[in-house]
């Protein structure tokens, strides 16, 4: 169709398929004679006359807009007044009909929630010219530089509502596309910000001077040439905060050595190199406690130059050091050991092994605190030298060696030796440990406050009720039982031997400890049963202390319990309920968050309850 | 407005005073938001500060009580909301805004 007009009713011209032509279609064509065109020009002029005469007698029977064939989208021309007014009515009529219909209100919902179209009528007539622009295939003129280019799926309109040509809407997209992505992504990321401070039990709402001070002086760290004589308490969590940025390297470091500290705290030490470890002892000689995160650097050399140094450590925690021999453990053990009090050794894939804990039990006899956590090399043998540590007070063991499983004669050795003095046991990655275990902690351990024992198989219920019935130590206040549960690919939900904390251990448990725990975790315990869950937070039975509570994958958890869980325990800061389905519609009080419900956000803040329970 | 004398019935506002004399007169429940404040200021301790509503702090100046003052009121307007767009610190006043603010437990 080579009509300069407007294009014509879509009906037609959209599809743009034609047949062999007649000559004298042909003839006329050649001449520049289009029949289309004639035919087209005599349909306006009569409708033209038709509209004038129709407008005058104040019509109420117009055709439907889509059948009407007078196209609302400018370009338009050769308008009579008649039929501008006819057109203007056509439209409103047909805007009307839009905002009734269902597509359109879907449309605005979608719209409302991008917050980009709030206006009622500007989105209708959007939508309006939107179902009157021409349709893919078709020629059009670009509204803004009026060039003639084919309509496709992805032309966009222009300011005033005509399609633009590629080139154009290039430019269009330059201009607004990238305030308009720009807005959205800071939407979504207060949100994401929100729900990641609530994981981390911060509860929105203004923060306190201290933080706000503490993020600023992050943001513009490489400002400050040092740290004034601040408290060694905000160093470290500005340590902390620079470290989750990924800051800590070289010239940051300096401003964390002072030659007066005797502490140094590195969360990241990934951009460190062995050198950066070196300085620490050359600039603060009085270091009394040093503790290194992600600390990959600190090999040999360090280790070498550490013992040629007069530091002596009194704790000495090293993440992922695994660049360290044997050798090197050995020598430092024996030569810096006896001033020792605290041993802690994350991630040292295969160094560390059963010799060093020989060591130890030798050359460390003051050594009251002792964590080796996913280490790959210590086996039973190794865990019996734990017991010839007799000061020991906190003890915290994660074996993970996949090939030769600890097993329980060793860790009630261990416990039946020095168990009298603990005050920390954790134990995690125990799968084969038996109830043997549990016995040994009933027996020997009267001091304990925290208490882990993670990811079992084989402990009975029984067990853990006999653990907590008669104990004679005092109440816990951090207890950990996560994933002590019956295990069995084939019968998943049979537990014929119950087998893992169930509904007998958890009461026993809440009867010992519940007045002063502060922090319990059950995850996984999936055999504890809803009749266990009500019978211990019940009405008249509070938990003073209880702060956070982790029941996620407890299947039998369900809006009643969590209601009843919140009116039991007035200083619950969290509740997670990971994987609870029954956990869908509970009302969560002020100030308390509920982490985990099954919904799209996964989770709930704010309660209607009254109560100056904010916190920040 | 400042300070009341008389110790019966407290007075809504308190006046906080920077070492070098400057002097601010803050809301008391505003100011209370600092956990050393509402400890000078509880007339169970019986502190001279409580009887006349006036605390002296002769280690923070000036410029830095100003900005602690706005903070109170900051945190007081915002007290019960939630999505709360986070203070402007001038970041020279950083590291004694942040002596201050341990000092006073905020």
């Amino acid at each position: 169709m080579s009509a300069p007009n407007p294009p014509n009713p879509p009906q037609r011209g959209a599809r743009a398929i034609r047949g062999p032509q007649s000559a004298l279609t042909d003839f006329l064509a050649s001449h520049n004679i289009s029949a289309n065109q004639i035919r087209q020009d005599a349909n306006a002029r009569r409708a033209a006359a038709l509209a004038s005469v129709q407008a005058a007698e104040d019509d109420s029977n117009a055709p439907s807009p889509a059948a009407e064939p007078e196209p609302a989208a400018p370009p338009r021309r050769k308008e009579t007044k008649a039929q501008e007014a006819k057109r203007k009515k056509e439209e409103e009529k047909a805007i009307a009909k839009i905002k009734a219909s269902k597509q359109f209100q879907k449309r605005r919902r979608q719209y409302n929630s991008d917050d980009e179209v709030t206006d009622e009528d500007e989105a209708a007539r959007a939508f309006f010219q939107e179902s009157m622009a021409p349709l893919p295939g078709q020629m059009e003129n670009c509204e803004i530089c009026e060039k003639r280019f084919s309509v496709t799926a992805y032309s966009r309109a222009g300011p005033d509502g005509g399609l633009l040509c590629p080139k154009c809407s290039r430019d269009m997209d330059k201009e607004e596309g990238a305030a308009k992505k720009k807005r959205k992504t800071q939407a979504g990321r207060q949100r994401r910000q929100l729900q990641s401070n609530l994981l981390d039990g911060i509860y929105p709402g203004a923060k306190d001077l201290m933080t706000l001070c503490i993020e600023t002086l992050a943001k513009n760290v490489d400002m400050a040439d040092s740290f004034g004589d601040l408290p060694p308490a905000l160093v470290d969590r500005l340590s902390g905060i620079l470290c989750k940025k990924r800051l800590m390297n070289s010239s940051i470091l300096d401003l964390f050595l002072r030659p007066e500290y005797d502490s140094v705290t590195i969360y990241d030490g990934s951009k460190l190199s062995s050198d950066d470890y070196i300085r620490i002892f050359q600039i603060v000689p009085k270091i009394k406690h040093l503790r290194l995160r992600n600390a990959v650097q600190f090999k040999n050399k360090v280790m070498d130059h550490l013992l040629g140094t007069t530091v002596e450590l009194e704790s000495l925690s090293l993440y992922g050091a695994n660049l360290i021999d044997d050798e090197r453990w050995n020598t430092y053990l024996t030569e810096k050991g006896s001033h020792l009090k605290a041993l802690k050794v994350y991630w040292t894939d295969g160094h560390f092994g059963n010799e060093q804990l020989e060591v130890l039990a030798k050359t460390c006899p003051d050594l009251e605190r002792l964590k080796v956590a996913h280490n790959q090399k210590v086996t039973d043998p190794g865990i019996s030298h734990i017991a010839n540590l007799p000061n020991l007070k906190y003890l915290s063991l994660e074996i993970t060696n996949a090939r030769e499983r600890t097993t329980s004669g060793p860790y009630v050795e261990v416990i039946n030796s020095i168990g009298g003095g603990l005050r920390t046991l954790s134990l995690s990655n125990i799968s084969q440990l038996n109830d043997s275990v549990l016995k040994a902690i009933h027996e020997q351990c009267k001091d304990l406050s925290k208490l882990r024992l993670a990811d079992n198989e084989v402990f009975t219920d029984q067990a853990f009720a006999d653990l907590f019935t008669g104990w004679r130590n005092p109440p816990l206040t951090y207890l950990d039982l996560h994933k002590c549960r019956h295990i069995d690919a084939a019968e998943p939900r049979e537990n014929p031997e119950s087998i893992g904390l169930g509904s007998l251990g958890f009461q026993a448990l809440m009867a010992h400890s519940g007045e002063a725990l502060r922090h319990l975790n059950v995850h996984s315990c999936r055999h504890i049963s809803r009749e266990a869950f009500e019978s211990i937070f019940t009405a008249d039975k509070t938990y003073p202390e209880l702060q956070t509570i982790d029941l996620s994958f407890c299947q039998q958890v369900n809006d009643f319990v969590a209601g009843s869980i919140f009116r039991s325990c007035p200083n619950l800061k969290t509740l997670k309920v990971f994987g609870n389905f029954g956990v869908k519609d509970v009302r969560v009080p002020k100030g308390k968050i509920l982490i985990g419900v099954p919904n799209a956000l996964g989770m709930q803040i704010e309660g209607t309850e009254d109560g100056d329970g904010r916190t920040i | 407005m400042a300070s009341s004398s008389q110790n019966q019935g407290l007075s809504k506002y308190v006046t906080l005073v920077s070492m070098d004399g400057f002097e601010f007169v803050v809301l008391r429940e505003a100011a209370s938001v600092s956990k050393a404040i509402a400890r000078m200021l509880s007339p169970t301790n019986g502190f001279k500060e409580a009887q006349d509503g006036r605390c002296v702090f002769g280690e923070i100046n000036g410029v830095v009580l100003e900005k602690v003052a706005e903070y109170f009121y900051y945190n007081y307007k915002n007290r019960n909301r939630e999505d709360v767009p986070d203070m402007e610190i001038p970041p020279e006043l950083c590291l004694e805004l942040l002596m201050a603010a341990d000092y006073l437990d905020t």
